[in-house]
């Protein structure tokens, strides 16, 4: 576990990665139907700085409501009204798990590490959008504003492990409909668990996406020989007489893995995405922020 | 005990276990080396493969080779091998070791300690035990006692408590002390000897074969003892005798003499020959140094008898002065005696008193003068001190002129001679440079040492021979002759400075030194009395001077030579600090004779160099270190050392790859660099021109103009500089074929006949330099004939892009660019200019060429005194200044274009605003 101090550091990279691109507004169609108020028009009347319609004055409205110029073009009254703006709430799940804080070589960063970051970014550029967020898992309630960025940050870098098996994707939790959930972890769960999570998401309406971040040595497994092999999250160990003979096997392994999680991502309509940690940073924000900008409906 | 050769085994059977070997090799065979251990994420996608490969881990070859080697080397380690091993004893009784500690065993003692040493490892190993005995004595009194049958490792302890004594050893002693040892059964005899033929050694022997089997042990010939005999003083020189018992072999070794607060004084090479068995060594040195040597021995050979302690007697050479009781006191300057004092003192022993006083004790060199002469009496006991060996030195004076005695090398003419007195025509005489045979040769003589008077010598047959220094016309100066062993000398002017200033100068001080030097030392003692020398200082076996042990006794002084070296005199120092005897071993070792035969039955062998050397703990050491290596490879092995050492194999090719890249590219660094030198030098030029103002030339290729083109322009920088803000740099030649123009705001063009066209790239060039505003002064440099003879100008400019020309017009921009300028001349005066007509040009209508006829550089030229190079004419040195003055202009005009032909419109423009 890395010190406090290396911890607050990342923070410090996430505002630097983030910086360097504009407010990510997500591109919702929908939006969590939450009262809050945001930037994503909802097409019809209601609280709101766009301008929606005029329409004539009847009775019971509030006078405040009368637009004078232009009721002062003709002979009636008229009323302002204004686009009904709610804001878009992303869910973020930097994984947590034993198994992301791990790293093949000293030049390369944890897993776990890179998965805060890209979460931090990412949360920094929304809620300068002004969308809320939070993080799944804390059941807090999303939240926006500059107070917002401190908080999450708080709850990203410094969240206790969770609780339950570890390693395992996060327990279900309900989400409004029409929220976007982000993943952001290795993903290394059987299959059959990411895809029951993902579709149970996917059934409540809501919209996701997969961000696999994996060390390059879990891509290519690079050792040779003898050697032993132990799990981080206790699921044994298991000793390889010679790796040079199941490399290739196990990189088809991997490759299956990858395409199988694409395929779960692909059946509910949702992005995926690989992240290898020798990879920057910046890449794989600006992958995730086109994606989310354009997220197809 | 098991031996093979050079290596035996004290616990052979430690040795079966190597018969364990084949099965440590299988065991470690099947024993795959602990797998490298990783911590892995992914592993559960491992935990669905399927193993293909399924032949079992087997430990590499070389571990398997490296652990067996520990096995054997441990196991070698345990049995106990000895290196090298000595030969286990014959005899079945304890051991008997018959240690030699006088002086002659002392300088290979080390020798013997280490072979008692093994001795008693083998005894303790075979489990017997040790009699010690020693041969020298301890103390006078008490006889020599063998030691009880000891442990050997109390054997030891007796014997590393053994010193050598500093005096022989006593056989009769040691025979007695042999016959007191009783054994059950036939010892192993062993007898370090010394080496050295004694009294008493039939009985020795006997009693030694008494008590079993003898086995002797003598030193080597270049380790024997060596004897120094006692020394004495012939001429300059110390000799001393240096004497070895076997003179078979050449030795080669190194006398050191020392002086009394241990400083080194000298050093002589001894070289024995083969069958020298003495040689006779001489140390050569100065008075004054040989004096203090208190101390010689034998470089690295530390031994009683290889050390000579020096006394006073060496170094006495009394001189008498005989002087009248009464000296003039009143009058110390005039006196012989006074000079005569201050030039002996320093480096001899003076006396002084009548002539019968002095000869009471022996003296080396009695000093006569002239003021004292001897009576009759007093003659007699003089010639028979010098007969006997003393050197008698004599002074002239008026009384030896007057009258003269026997006691004179020659005869002597009675009178003196004066050189420069009142009535004479000689002037005082410097002396002649001595001769080489003469005792004062290598003296420098000083020019101003003048003898006014002497007595003279009767010219003799032999006269030659006698004189020792002679004066410049050669009248002798002194003589000298043999008169039985000793000489009489005489110096033919007084020793005070009424006949000569001799005795002012330095000289008379070395020649009185040389002719002490010629005396004999006093050999024996001098005192009167016999007394009692208490011991100050003694040498312990090794030659070190220490306290004196307690049995040591004081000697009577006449005793002194004869004297029998042993525990009650040790050699050393006698007596107290005023008057010091040394008593040196030689005293009574007069000779050393070599061991001589044994009778059959012992065995001689020589103090062996190689001893046995216990293997053990060297095998054990190199076991545990492999032992330590192999852990290493096996955490290597596990991969705890990954993050740093990459695994055999690919990687290291890699790194190796690697490293021989970065070597290879420090390497070529040097060349990078010195590339990029030479190209930011050829680059200078336009770095300097974009930094300031550089005027340039085109060089012409003809020597003379391109000099006189550049000291134009430093010409006309000067001016520029001292006139305007333009301050240009040194001048810069230019070849438009190969050198870039664009920094330079204004070229200087010479035509010459011999000037080739620019080629393609140089038209280029020029183009693009006047295209984009650079400015070419074309100097057709011939009077008169302008453009009419421009030939070569055309010839030169036929590729350019040159404007239609005009002759400048009288309110051209140039006329008052700078100075309202009329006309530009140059060294000529008479020839108009061309520029592009002014509807031609483009720029605003600045003219991109000028050209003219009048050669300023010529006229701006100036030498390193800043004076004009050439003359001008017909205005001289007003034309000269407005040749400046027309450069100054040209500049100002590629400088500022036609910026001084809006001016023109100032007043126009005035009147437009005051409206």
């Amino acid at each position: 576990m890395a010190t406090t101090e290396t911890r607050v550091h990342l923070r410090q990279e996430a505002e630097l990665a983030a910086a360097r691109l504009p407010p990510l507004m997500v591109a919702a169609e929908r939006v969590a139907a939450t009262v809050q108020q945001g930037v994503h028009g909802r097409r019809r009347v209601g609280m709101g700085e766009a301008f929606w319609q005029f329409r004539r004055y009847e009775a019971g409205d509030s006078v405040r409501k009368i637009d004078w110029r232009q009721s002062a073009k003709t002979d009636k009254l008229f009323i302002r009204e204004t686009e009904w703006a709610a804001a878009q709430s992303v869910w973020l799940w930097p994984d947590p798990s034993p198994s992301m804080q791990w790293r093949s070589k000293r030049s390369l960063p944890e897993k776990r590490d890179r998965a805060d970051l890209i979460a931090l970014a990412l949360s920094s550029l929304l809620v300068r959008a002004g969308e809320r967020v939070a993080v799944l898992g804390t059941g807090e309630r999303p939240i926006s504003g500059k107070v917002a960025l401190d908080r999450l940050a708080q709850r990203i870098l410094f969240r206790s492990k969770p609780a339950g098996k570890p390693g395992d994707l996060p327990a279900f939790e309900p989400l409004p409909r029409y929220a976007t959930l982000i993943f952001i972890g290795d993903l290394l769960a059987p299959l059959e668990e990411t895809d029951r999570l993902v579709r149970r998401y996917a059934a409540a309406g809501v919209r996701g996406y997969l961000f696999h971040i994996l060390d390059p040595a879990e891509q290519s497994l690079p050792y040779a020989g003898r050697t032993r092999f132990e799990g981080l999250e206790q699921e044994g160990h298991l000793l390889v007489k010679r790796v040079e003979t199941v490399r290739d096997e196990y990189k088809a392994k991997m490759t299956e893995h990858q395409a199988g999680l694409a395929d779960i991502a692909r059946a509910v309509g949702w992005n995926y995405a690989l992240h290898l940690t020798d990879q920057a940073p910046e890449a794989a924000l600006l992958r995730l922020y086109v994606n989310l900008a354009q997220l197809p409906g | 005990m098991l031996s093979l050769g050079l290596v035996a085994f004290t616990a052979p059977w430690i040795l079966a276990a190597l018969a364990a070997l084949p099965i440590i090799w299988w065991l470690l065979r099947v024993t795959p080396p602990a797998p490298r251990l990783v911590r892995f994420p992914a592993i559960r996608l491992l935990f669905r493969l399927r193993e293909k490969e399924d032949t079992p881990a087997k430990t590499p070859w070389w571990l398997l080779l490296l652990r067996l080697l520990v096995v054997t080397l441990a196991i070698l380690g345990l049995s106990q091998p000895l290196w090298n091993p000595g030969g286990a004893f014959t005899a079945s009784g304890p051991l008997v070791l018959v240690v030699d500690n006088g002086w002659a065993a002392a300088a290979n003692w080390d020798k013997r300690r280490t072979l008692v040493a093994d001795m008693i490892e083998k005894a303790e190993r075979e489990k017997r035990q040790v009699v010690l005995v020693h041969t020298a004595r301890k103390s006078a009194s008490a006889p020599i006692e063998p030691s009880r049958l000891l442990r050997p490792a109390d054997a030891k302890a007796l014997f590393q408590a053994m010193v050598p004594e500093p005096w022989p050893v006593d056989r009769k002693a040691a025979t007695e002390a042999l016959r007191k040892v009783s054994l059950d059964a036939r010892a192993n005899v062993v007898w370090l000897s010394d080496g050295i033929e004694s009294a008493d050694q039939e009985p020795f022997l006997a009693a030694l074969r008494r008590l079993g089997t003898v086995a002797v042990q003598v030193d080597p010939a270049e380790a024997q003892p060596l004897l120094l005999h006692a020394p004495r003083l012939a001429g300059e020189s110390i000799v001393f005798r240096v004497e070895r018992p076997d003179g078979e072999r050449p030795a080669a070794y190194s006398a050191r003499a020392f002086a009394d607060d241990g400083r080194g004084i000298a050093r002589q090479r001894i070289d024995f020959r083969p069958g020298e068995k003495s040689i006779e060594a001489s140390l050569r040195l100065p008075t004054e140094l040989r004096n203090r040597i208190a101390r010689i021995d034998i470089e690295r050979h530390a031994s009683a008898g290889a050390v000579l302690l020096l006394d006073e007697r060496l170094r006495r050479r009394p001189v008498g002065l005989v002087a009248p009781t009464a000296q003039g006191g009143s009058q110390p300057l005039l006196s012989d005696i006074y000079y005569l004092d201050r030039a002996l003192a320093p480096f001899s022993e003076l006396r002084r008193g009548s002539v019968a006083e002095l000869l009471q004790r022996p003296i080396s060199v009695v000093v006569l003068t002239d003021t004292a002469p001897a009576s009759a009496e007093e003659q007699t006991q003089l010639k028979r001190w010098i007969n006997e060996g003393g050197v008698l030195i004599r002074f002239a004076g008026p009384l030896l002129a007057e009258a003269s005695d026997e006691l004179v090398p020659v005869p002597i003419r009675t009178g003196d001679r004066n050189f420069g007195g009142a009535l004479s025509w000689t002037k005082p005489l410097p002396l002649a440079n001595f001769d080489q045979n003469s005792p004062f040769a290598g003296l420098a003589v000083p020019k101003e040492v003048t003898i006014n008077r002497q007595v003279l010598a009767e010219p003799t047959v032999d006269l030659q021979k006698k004189t020792w220094a002679r004066l410049e016309d050669g009248t002798p100066l002194v003589t000298a002759d043999r008169r039985g062993k000793g000489m009489v000398v005489l110096v033919h002017t007084t020793a005070n400075p009424d006949w000569s200033n001799l005795p002012l100068s330095g000289l008379f001080v070395e020649m009185l030194r040389r002719m002490v030097e010629l005396s004999h030392g006093v050999a024996a003692g001098g005192e009167d009395r016999p007394q009692s020398l208490a011991p100050h200082q003694t040498l312990d076996g090794f030659g070190r001077l220490g306290t004196p042990p307690p049995s040591a006794l004081a000697i009577e002084s006449s005793m002194l030579d004869k004297v029998a070296i042993g525990p009650q005199h040790p050699p050393g120092l006698y007596g107290d600090a005023a008057s010091r005897r040394g008593l040196n071993l030689s005293v009574s070792v007069t000779s050393v004779r070599p061991l001589g035969d044994l009778p059959s039955g012992m065995e001689k062998s020589v103090y062996r160099d190689s001893t046995e050397v216990d293997l053990k703990p060297w095998l054990l050491a190199a076991a545990l270190a492999l032992l330590l290596f192999d852990l290493f490879l096996s955490f290597f092995l596990r991969g705890l050392f990954i993050r740093r050492i990459p695994g055999p194999g690919p990687h290291a090719a890699a790194k190796a790859a690697a490293v021989a890249l970065a070597l290879a590219f420090v390497a070529g660094v040097p060349a990078d660099g010195a590339a990029q030198t030479r190209s930011t030098e050829s680059r200078d030029p336009a770095i300097r021109a974009t930094k300031e103002t550089v005027l340039a030339y085109v060089l012409t290729g003809d020597g003379e103009t391109d000099r006189v083109s550049r000291a134009a322009l430093i010409g006309l920088g000067r001016i520029l500089t001292e006139r305007t803000s333009v301050e240009p740099a040194q001048p810069q030649g230019v070849n438009p074929n190969t050198d870039e123009l664009a920094f330079y705001p204004v070229i200087y063009w010479p035509v010459t006949a011999s000037q080739a066209a620019p080629t393609r790239e140089g038209v280029n060039r020029l183009q693009s330099y006047l295209r984009n505003g650079g400015m070419i002064i074309f100097d057709v440099r011939n009077q008169g004939s302008a453009m009419e003879d421009a030939g070569h100008l055309r010839r030169i400019v036929a590729g350019l892009n040159i404007p239609a020309l005009q002759r400048m017009p009288d309110d051209h921009v140039l006329t008052r660019a700078y100075y309202l300028l009329p006309r530009f001349p140059g060294r000529f005066a008479s020839n108009p200019i061309w520029v592009a007509r002014a509807d031609q040009a483009a720029k605003d209508g600045v003219s991109p060429v000028i050209i003219g006829s009048n050669d300023w550089a010529a006229a701006w030229a100036v030498d390193e005194r800043g004076r004009g190079m050439f003359p001008v004419t017909p205005g001289g040195e007003v034309q000269r200044e407005y040749a400046y003055r027309a450069g100054v202009n040209m500049v100002m005009y590629a400088l500022s274009g036609n910026y001084k032909a809006d001016q023109v419109h100032i007043p126009t423009i005035l009147k437009r605003l005051g409206q």
